[in-house]
């Protein structure tokens, strides 16, 4: 541990006896140094360069029962000890009208660190290596004159978190998460079509500079820029009733949607109502409802090699471990947080987290998979007579239960008598979570199975936005309404 | 949080940090947040949260190009980091001959009631007693209560090297409370400058009331509907609107005005404005480059006639700087950030009375782009759809999803006279009630 460490220890030991001394039973304090680089190139310049510092650190204070939270960024005994006693007293204001009590202490306090394996740290690459990486893609987009615009860019993480706790908690992590992309406009004279790569936000997990080199931008870029061109002509996307074969990025957005966060277990407990919602998920559906066929296995795994939320503590220090959502189609467990899993009588499976020292832990999706099956991609179009296959997440939209979906990618192609054929625009698909999950009748193996990571996640009050990783190979679901929001 | 971030301090600070630059220009903010937030639900506080930051963002540009670095440690190794960070940077971008000389206009006074003590000083006690306000209703009706109470207080100053200075204090409070019944829910919200102008009590009264008004919901059908948008719903819309006023989205071609302003394409029911001054929603007279914000007519009787432009795309487009650039770096081009559709002529009861057959929708959720040309948007109903026939509210109906062109809501409207503003964590505008023909519903869903 570094000299941060050694400040910060003296700094928590100050606020935990603040804390204390004001009336919590229990409290713990998160030090962030949060370093965030972004560049990005349009239309070869750029745009965007900017490297961003914050430090700060939130302290969480319990009083009978009721969290209070409060966050500073003054590294001063004054400070610590003014945010300590704020902590204390917004709990206290809160036990004061509460008619229920949710907050408990988290039961184990442990020690450790950990370190964001990387095979090189981002930070030793040179900053005109990084632009000029993305002004070489960009400029591959512009394959022809429909191309208007013409984007790319690289979102550099780096977060050192010192987590301590009253009851002896000592934890440090540095987690280094790194994601690249492009995109192609093209505008024609009453459409704009875009293709977005890798995936539809990008490609990003935890790791270093090469997980930038992996998404091969400059490869890629000619291609993703004739199928942005290549959409302005090609037809719409018919509406129907088809089988449809999704690619493993909107496989990942589709698990985001309509598993992790109904699966997320203060949502099903009303924690979320007034604005994420809640979740047509109960308490009793456990071990009795069929979320998905057979085939369809999914995994909470806070271990994830290059998962965008692998870490081995949560942030409230809990110890990172994996556990089913869904085993054969079963559901089996949830995403918990000390709180809600005791309330279950269950132990956290360390799915807390906070954008920043600045926000309060909340449980997040944190990495779900779908665990791969044994089809290889190209022959999940086999037995498909009359399909469509869709790539690259452009609309998402649920229901404030999770029930009620409908998706529209960047492109499709139709799916005649097991072969992929011609272009389509716009393709949308829609449907109901637990019955659409049932219709899924294959999975592709491991080779076309990726760990996307989604850095864009939205849920609570103040909003905070989460990175998550969603791990899935394209799948094949039957029966599927396809084409809503253009069949008028 | 008033002696850490207040506006002598913030100058302060803005101009030792514009003093360590030695670019050809230099640009600083100093942006200062107070902000709490009391979360509920079940009539308990699950989120109690309360945090204070103080940022120096610094801008710097050398012979056309750009860097950004920011820090949030106010030491003076600290700041001169920053700068030199940012100066690093901009040696490495690519020059951009459009990148203009940093402006030094005077920015006007805030307007009325922008900043209110009360609210600034707001503790967790006076949230508590709000949340407890609703906790009552919900109890006093048998349901359970989800939402928050908030209050803030956000300061920003903006200096240049060509000589701008401009800061601005100013506050927000608001009330977002569902009620959950046991086969329906209701919505109400309020935002304002002041805390004092927000009465708890009578908004958890009115989500409790839309809960029971939409109990035992039935099944509808689908199709075009006539509907009447309260205010979060019709916001909802706008707000996915919004950025085809950008002056970089019109300039590129992805608006649905790249064809030309001075155009009918509305209703001429229809004007729109961003307007900083309005008295529902005052707000900053500047923007993040410390240029004067102006009051912009977007659409005046169904005709397009403004894009919103910052300082570069001014230049870009050679037209006027109306002073909506957004913190640096922005790749988003400028935006509106303020909003304002003006009111019609009818209170939203005559609109529902001289409905044969409609639905009134309290809110919507989770809208996407569909289709961005045609600014077509999927999502849901909410906490409150309401069948009306012969003039009156019935019964209430299962959630309905919706697949529309905002531009043929904006063809086919008729307003309310009055005026609400509405917020989500994205936008704040204010907006009356819209009552739309011919609103598309394509599915529905099982509450």
């Amino acid at each position: 541990m570094g000299c941060e460490t050694l400040e910060f220890e003296d700094l928590a030991a100050r606020a935990l006896d603040t804390s204390a001394a004001c009336g919590a039973s229990y409290s713990d304090i998160r030090f962030e140094i949060a370093q965030a680089e972004r560049i990005e190139v349009r239309n070869g310049i750029v745009t965007a360069l900017a490297d961003t510092t914050s430090t700060g650190y939130g302290i969480r204070a319990l009083v009978d029962g009721s969290w209070g939270f409060s966050a500073s960024a003054e590294l001063t005994n004054a400070g610590v000890d003014a945010a300590a006693a704020r902590a204390v007293a917004i709990a206290r204001a809160g036990a004061a009208i509460a008619r229920r009590k949710f907050g408990m202490a988290p039961p184990l306090a442990h020690a450790g660190s950990y370190a964001t394996p990387m095979l090189r740290d981002p930070a030793s690459v040179p900053l005109g290596t990084k632009v000029a990486h993305l002004l070489e893609a960009e400029k591959l987009l512009h394959v022809t004159p429909e191309i208007a615009v013409g984007r790319a860019w690289i979102d550099l993480w780096c977060t050192h978190k010192f987590f301590f706790s009253s009851t002896g908690a000592r934890i440090d992590q540095k987690i280094h998460q790194s994601g690249s992309g492009m995109e192609a406009m093209a505008i024609g004279a009453a459409d704009v079509q875009t293709r977005t790569y890798p995936g539809d936000v990008g490609l990003y997990q935890s790791g270093g500079w090469e997980i930038i080199e992996e998404a091969r931008l400059a490869q890629e870029a000619p291609r993703i820029a004739g199928e942005a061109a290549a959409l302005l002509r090609a037809p719409q996307c018919p509406s129907g009733t088809f089988d449809i074969v999704l690619g493993g990025s909107q496989v990942s957005l589709q698990i985001h949607e309509s598993c992790g966060h109904p699966a997320e277990l203060d949502r099903v407990m009303g924690w979320e109502a007034n604005f994420s919602g809640t979740s047509f998920l109960e308490i009793a559906s456990l071990g009795k409802l069929k979320y998905g066929s057979d085939l369809v296995t999914i995994v909470v795994d806070n271990t994830l090699d290059r998962g965008m939320a692998t870490c081995a503590f949560d942030d409230e220090g809990t110890k990172s471990s994996a556990s089913d959502i869904v085993r054969n189609g079963l559901l089996t467990g949830y995403e918990m947080s000390n709180d809600t899993a005791r309330l279950l009588g269950r132990e956290s499976n360390a799915c807390v987290r906070a954008q920043g020292w600045d926000f309060a832990p909340m449980i997040r999706m944190c990495n779900l998979s779908l665990s791969p099956g044994n089809v290889p991609f190209e022959h999940l179009f086999d037995d498909v007579r009359d399909g469509v296959y869709m790539e690259s997440n452009r609309s998402w939209s649920i229901d404030d239960h999770r029930l009620n979906f409908q998706f529209g990618c960047e492109v499709g192609w139709e799916v005649k008598n097991g072969k992929r054929g011609r272009m389509l625009k716009n393709p949308t698909y829609a449907g109901v979570t637990p019955a659409f999950w049932n219709s899924c009748d294959a999975i592709g193996d491991e080779r076309s199975w990726f760990a996307w990571g989604t850095p864009n996640c939205g849920k609570g009050e103040p909003i905070q936005t989460g990175r998550t990783t969603q791990a899935a190979a394209p799948a094949r679901f039957r029966g599927v309404t396809v084409g809503v929001g253009y069949d008028g | 949080m008033a002696e850490r971030s207040g506006a002598a301090l913030r100058e302060a600070l803005a101009a030792k940090t514009l003093g360590f630059s030695s670019a050809d220009q230099t640009e600083v903010v100093v942006a200062g947040s107070d902000t709490a937030l009391t979360r509920f639900t079940h009539e308990a506080c699950n989120q109690n949260v309360a945090a204070n930051d103080l940022l120096v963002s610094v801008r710097t540009v050398i012979d056309g190009r750009t860097g950004v670095a920011s820090t949030n440690q106010l030491d003076d190794r600290s700041l001169r980091d920053v700068v030199e960070r940012s100066i690093a940077l901009a040696r490495v971008a690519t020059s951009d001959p459009l990148v203009p000389k940093m402006a030094s206009d005077a920015a006007p006074a805030a307007p009325a009631h922008a900043f209110d003590a009360a609210t600034a000083g707001a503790d967790a006690g006076r949230r508590g007693e709000m949340a407890g306000a609703i906790f009552r209703e919900a109890e006093a009706a048998g349901y359970w209560s989800a939402g928050f109470v908030a209050t803030s207080h956000k300061g920003i100053t903006v200096t240049n090297s060509s000589g701008a200075l401009a800061s601005f204090d100013g506050t927000d409070a608001g009330v977002n409370v569902k009620m959950t019944a046991p086969d329906s829910s209701g919505f109400a919200e309020a935002y304002a400058s002041g805390v004092g102008e927000l009465d708890a009590a009578s908004l958890g009264r009115a989500a409790v009331a839309k809960a029971r008004t939409s109990a035992a919901p039935s099944d509808i059908d689908t199709g075009a509907w006539t509907v009447i948008l309260e205010p979060p719903a019709f916001g909802e819309l706008l707000a996915y609107l919004s950025d085809h006023f950008s002056a970089l989205n019109f300039e590129e071609g992805s608006s649905f005005c790249s064809g030309g302003l001075d155009r009918t394409y509305f209703s001429d029911r229809v004007t729109i404005r961003d307007d900083y001054t309005h008295p529902l929603a005052p707000g900053m007279p500047f923007d993040f480059e410390g240029q004067p914000k102006q009051r912009v007519a977007l659409v005046e009787s169904g005709v397009v006639r403004n894009v919103v432009t910052d300082s570069y795309y001014a230049k870009k487009l050679g037209r006027a700087n109306t002073g909506h650039a957004l913190p640096a770096p922005n790749s988003e081009g400028p935006q509106p950030q303020n909003l304002v559709v003006d009111a019609g002529q009818k209170p939203v009861d005559q609109l529902i009375a001289e409905t044969k057959r409609g639905l009134l929708v309290t809110r919507l959720w989770y809208t996407r782009t569909v289709d961005r040309k045609r600014a077509i948007v999927t999502g849901m109903t909410r906490d409150g759809t309401l069948l009306i026939e012969d003039g009156k509210i019935v019964r209430g109906v299962h959630n309905l999803r919706f697949n529309q062109s905002i531009l043929e809501v904006l063809r086919r409207c008729e307003f309310s006279s009055e005026l609400r503003r509405t917020a989500s964590y994205s936008y704040a505008l204010v907006c009356p009630y819209a009552k739309v023909e011919g609103f598309n519903f394509s599915s529905t869903t099982a509450f």
